[in-house]
């Protein structure tokens, strides 16, 4: 044990000696995502529109030098908790991403602690709020916002009916009980409400209960990964209502994977998809860089490192109290939108649009 | 809908489901029953097939098409690759590990699965890839029960696979061996049975139809992704021990049993899909207290 | 059929039972074999001089022992397969968290219901199951560990997925436990605690019980050993380790949620148990080090990281098939 022990504090000790040399214009950013385990998809995506917006803001010059250190929190706490530690002992002037709710729940103490501005970009459950030392600032809207708009739209598509599908995760969870609320509260009748695992394929039971029940509409409110074949296997089991999908379903993943049955689909979503101009380079130089379209949370993860490079370049360099001060008084335009932030570090304005699938593309819905 | 129709077609997607884990799971029985290793890599072993499938698939595409002679094709052809892996990983896996304390290798097995799980996370990225096979939506409706081409062709596959093992089995030589080594290997060996090829032929049959059912669900269900194992692998194991562990066709009922367990388990008010792996495991533990041995499993005649 | 211990032959059978396992080969007089603790004891006293990572995650390893310790007196001094461990170390964690946020407990209080809850359990789980050939067993465990889970998602009680989160953090004595250096110090305090009741359970009566019901169960029986009432002990303890660990786990991180207490998690801290080599309780420390650190000292590798760790695994399990820890059997 003696020996495993010593080489190990060895390797961490030089770790800890090679982090603490940077140069003045050499800026680091943390990203804390999953790489790793069940989720590792989204967040090398979310790496990726990282990388993205350094890649601009490197080239466009402007004195700081943007480079990366990924900590992979395999959406798990306890990883969660060692990669964030991780992370605030290697020299790093702020923190993007931020993809499990439950596992960004406890690092953020660390980085609170550490006074590191962290921009949660992803993981949106409403337990984030009262667990914020002051340092997160979370630019994707919370499930509040996003059912607010969905009941709007159902109303005025006389919805009176809803089956609602979630995966059992913080997010998807959230967003599908909030919606049950809501809609229920509001005079409608949710005709069935199901929890499936992410991962499982075979959705043939459920939809045959949704088919059963027939309601005017079903919302899925996970992620594209499962969704696609949700929606293939919805529609080829004689589901003929409409559909609708929630923020983490808003990708061309989600297309691609449910083929023709995608036609017709709705999604909730931040003005991020490819159909806006800022967008659509975005998802080009996206595309072209990696070689695979965006996901979901890929536009607001690059406006997540925008966002911060704004505050740093706004504060004058990387004070971290002055940074996190500027990024309270932020008026930044992203890809997603105006993005300024409540006393709470939630976002002021949420600007949910709705999305229709056409011929295997989003396009805005009437 | 009427309630008839619904449990009518609760049943046909049970047995649809359920033909999947009765396929993971034999897999699972046969390599238990000659090696008595739970092979916690077999679900990714499935993961493997699925994406050789569609690597196949795409090499077959421009001669034969994407249809159903093609997805046949990339069928055998992954069973065939992803037997030899099987057979590759025993060797330098399992093999030297066979005289070792009977948890070791189980560990080794589980570090074999994070191998083939890590490793094809880093070749793809991590990305969920389409499959999607021109085998179109059409069907037959039976009522007002809706069952498509996919499903009875993947219910027939699985039940041809199921017969050609059991003809395997009970009426080849190799077959003959394999129940031999899985009644007792060290007499086996003194009766003249090359007890290692004999492992090797289980780790192919069961590998391949392992991929088989890989390939199958990546064009039925239309995408594959690294992690697509999981899952399955538990539900199969689960599947293997609610027939019996060892028993082949404990595997096949039991992969049906669960299938219906899960499908019924949704269907039924105050469970739900929530809690439907609740229900099936609460049942697979009543099974196992009432009839310890599986349902099929014969007793092991425990010293007295 | 019963599982194979780590597999000492007849000898040590008859030779003392010795929970220190090989460390007899490295260390021959009791006060080499003190010092040796002396000196170990120092530098894991000494080592959040080293930084808050290390303190992080040290700590994490400190848990992973207290959790592979109680999950040895099953697996490795009963010989019973446990593949649903987490459930246990969920029961200790969620009974903390309820207690504490829902009710208004104090922490301290709640230790003894996390550890009531914990033995309910193992006896919910091990009564009608324990007569099981281990293979059968493992499914029965495994079960039981995703229901736990599955139940701590659906439920509201518990958070549902989202989880429980705001747990206060104890006072000792005026001492509030707070910080990550504090957390490690009391994790370190309960290993010791939880090494000290290994070795003097292997030593006891009971442990010797355990070691003929794993050699041979019905020589065990015709001994007059009641093998059932033996191994639900085993479980018994080996859940109260886990709620323990579970419990002060709650509180370091004072938000938990049903992703901490999957399948993989068990199959974690198995690893722990046998790749140190089971039963030996240097063996099962250092294997929970390896599955804590092995991980973290790969970060810099990305996504790779785990597969490199995986290689690292088979290598080991190919090169010391009985887990490294060298066992005293082969003297």
């Amino acid at each position: 044990m003696k020996l495993t022990m010593t080489s190990a504090l060895a390797g961490l000790t030089l770790a800890l000696a090679l982090s603490t040399a940077t140069f003045a214009a050499d800026i680091k950013i943390g990203v804390l995502v999953p790489t790793t385990g069940g989720q590792a998809s989204y967040g090398q995506d979310m790496a990726n529109a990282v990388q993205l917006a350094m890649d601009e803001l490197n080239k466009a010059g402007g004195g700081n030098t943007y480079s990366m250190v990924v900590g992979d929190d395999g959406c798990d706490p306890q990883q969660a908790v060692n990669a964030a530690t991780k992370l605030a002992s290697s020299g790093i002037a702020g923190v993007v991403g931020g993809y499990c709710s439950g596992a960004t729940i406890p690092t953020l103490k660390i980085f609170g602690d550490a006074k590191l501005p962290f921009i949660i970009t992803a993981a949106n459950s409403t337990k984030l709020i009262p667990a914020n030392p002051g340092n997160a600032f979370m630019i994707n809207s919370t499930g509040n916002d996003q059912v607010a708009k969905a009941i709007d739209v159902w109303k005025a598509k006389g919805v009176k009916s809803l089956a609602i599908v979630n995966e059992g995760d913080a997010y998807s969870q959230d967003l599908a009980t909030l919606a049950q609320k809501s809609f229920t509260e509001g005079g409608g009748t949710v005709a069935d409400f199901e929890t499936v695992n992410h991962g499982e394929q075979d959705f043939s039971s459920v939809v045959t209960k949704i088919k059963a029940a027939n309601p005017d509409a079903v919302f899925w409110t996970a992620y594209d990964d499962d969704g696609g074949p949700f929606i293939k296997q919805l529609r080829e089991g004689g589901y003929q209502g409409a559909i609708y999908v929630g923020d983490g379903s808003t990708s061309t993943n989600l297309l691609k994977l449910a083929g023709d049955a995608s036609e017709g689909v709705f999604a909730f979503s931040s003005p991020t998809a490819e159909f806006l101009p800022d967008a659509k380079a975005f998802a080009d130089a996206y595309q072209a860089k990696f070689n695979v379209a965006p996901s979901s949370y890929g536009p607001l993860t690059y406006d997540g490192m925008k966002l911060l490079a704004d505050a740093i370049s706004k504060a004058g360099g990387t004070d971290s109290a002055k940074v996190i001060d500027a990024l309270s008084k932020e008026d930044y335009k992203g890809l997603a939108g105006e993005i300024s932030f409540r006393p709470d570090h939630t976002l002021a304005r949420s600007n949910f649009i709705v999305i229709e699938a056409k011929g295997g593309a989003w396009a805005l819905a009437q | 809908m009427t309630l008839t129709t619904i449990l009518l077609q609760q049943l046909v997607n049970g047995l649809v489901l359920g033909s999947f884990y009765a396929l993971v799971a034999l897999g699972y029985t046969m390599v238990f029953g000659v090696v008595k290793l739970l092979n916690f890599a077999h679900g990714d072993l499935y993961m493997v097939g699925a994406f050789i499938g569609l690597l196949a698939l795409s090499l077959v595409a421009g001669a034969v098409g994407t249809s159903w002679v093609g997805v046949g094709l990339a069928i055998l052809l992954s069973m065939l690759a992803v037997g030899f892996f099987g057979v590759f990983i025993e060797r330098i896996a399992y093999a030297p590990m066979l005289k070792a304390p009977r948890l070791s290798i189980l560990i080794t097995a589980l570090a074999v699965s994070l191998v083939l799980q890590n490793g094809v996370l880093s070749l793809t990225g991590g990305q969920v890839m389409p499959f999607s096979p021109k085998l179109g939506f059409a069907g037959i409706n039976l009522g007002d029960i809706f069952i498509n081409y996919k499903q009875i062709a993947l219910a027939g596959a699985a039940a041809v696979l199921m017969l050609a093992l059991e003809l395997f089995v009970s009426r080849t030589q190799y077959g003959r061996a394999m129940r031999a080594v899985s009644v007792d290997k060290d007499m086996s060996e003194l009766m003249g049975i090359d007890v290692n090829r004999i492992i090797a032929v289980t780790f192919f049959v069961g590998t391949a139809l392992a991929a088989a059912a890989g390939t199958m669900a990546g064009a039925y269900y239309g995408s594959i992704w690294y992690f697509m194992g999981f899952l399955i692998g538990l539900k199969a194991f689960t599947a293997a021990v609610i027939g019996g562990i060892g028993s082949i066709p404990g595997a096949m009922l039991g992969g049906l049993v669960l299938g219906l367990l899960e499908s019924f388990g949704t269907q039924i008010p105050g469970i739900g899909s929530a809690w439907k792996d609740v229900f099936s495991f609460s049942v697979l533990i009543l099974v196992l207290v009432f009839k310890p041995t599986g349902l099929l499993g014969k007793s092991e005649q425990e010293r007295m | 059929m019963a599982l194979e211990p780590g597999s000492p032959g007849p000898q040590s059978v008859v030779s003392r039972p010795s929970a220190w396992g090989g460390l007899g080969l490295l260390l021959d007089t009791p006060a080499k074999r003190a010092a040796a603790i002396v000196v170990i004891l120092a530098a894991m006293v000494a080592a959040p001089l080293l930084g808050p990572y290390a303190v992080v995650i040290l700590t994490n390893a400190l848990l992973y022992t207290i959790l592979a310790l109680g999950l040895n007196i099953v697996v490795g001094y009963a010989g019973l397969l446990d593949l649903g461990y987490a459930a246990f170390f969920a029961v200790g964690a969620y009974s903390v968290g309820i207690l504490t946020t829902v009710f208004g407990w104090n922490f301290w209080a709640t230790i003894p219901v996390a550890v009531l809850a914990a033995v309910c359990a193992g006896i919910i789980i091990g009564g009608p199951t324990l007569r099981l050939r281990s293979d059968y067993l493992a499914i029965v465990t495994l079960g039981f560990g995703e229901i736990v889970r599955i139940a701590a998602r659906n439920l509201q009680i518990t958070g549902a997925a989202s989880g429980i989160s705001g747990i206060e953090q104890p006072w000792l004595f005026g001492w509030h436990i707070a910080g990550s250096t504090d957390f490690y110090y009391v994790f370190l305090l309960l290993a010791v605690i939880g090494i000290f009741v290994s070795v003097r359970l292997a030593r006891s009566r009971l442990g010797r019980a355990w070691l003929y019901v794993r050699h041979d169960e019905d020589a065990a029986e015709a001994m007059g050993i009641d093998r059932v009432r033996v191994k639900l002990a085993a479980y018994i303890i080996g859940a109260i380790y886990g709620a323990i660990g579970g419990a002060f786990f709650a509180v370091n991180f004072t938000a938990i949620s049903p992703q901490s207490f999957s399948f993989q998690q068990s199959t974690l801290f198995l690893m722990a148990v046998i790749l140190g080599g089971m039963g030996k309780i240097p063996g099962v420390i250092l294997g929970a080090f390896i599955v804590v650190l092995g991980p973290e000292l790969l970060r810099d590798l990305g996504s790779f990281r785990y597969l490199v760790f995986a290689v690292g695994l088979l290598l080991i399990m190919l090169f010391r098939p009985s887990g490294i820890w060298p066992s005293g059997a082969k003297r």
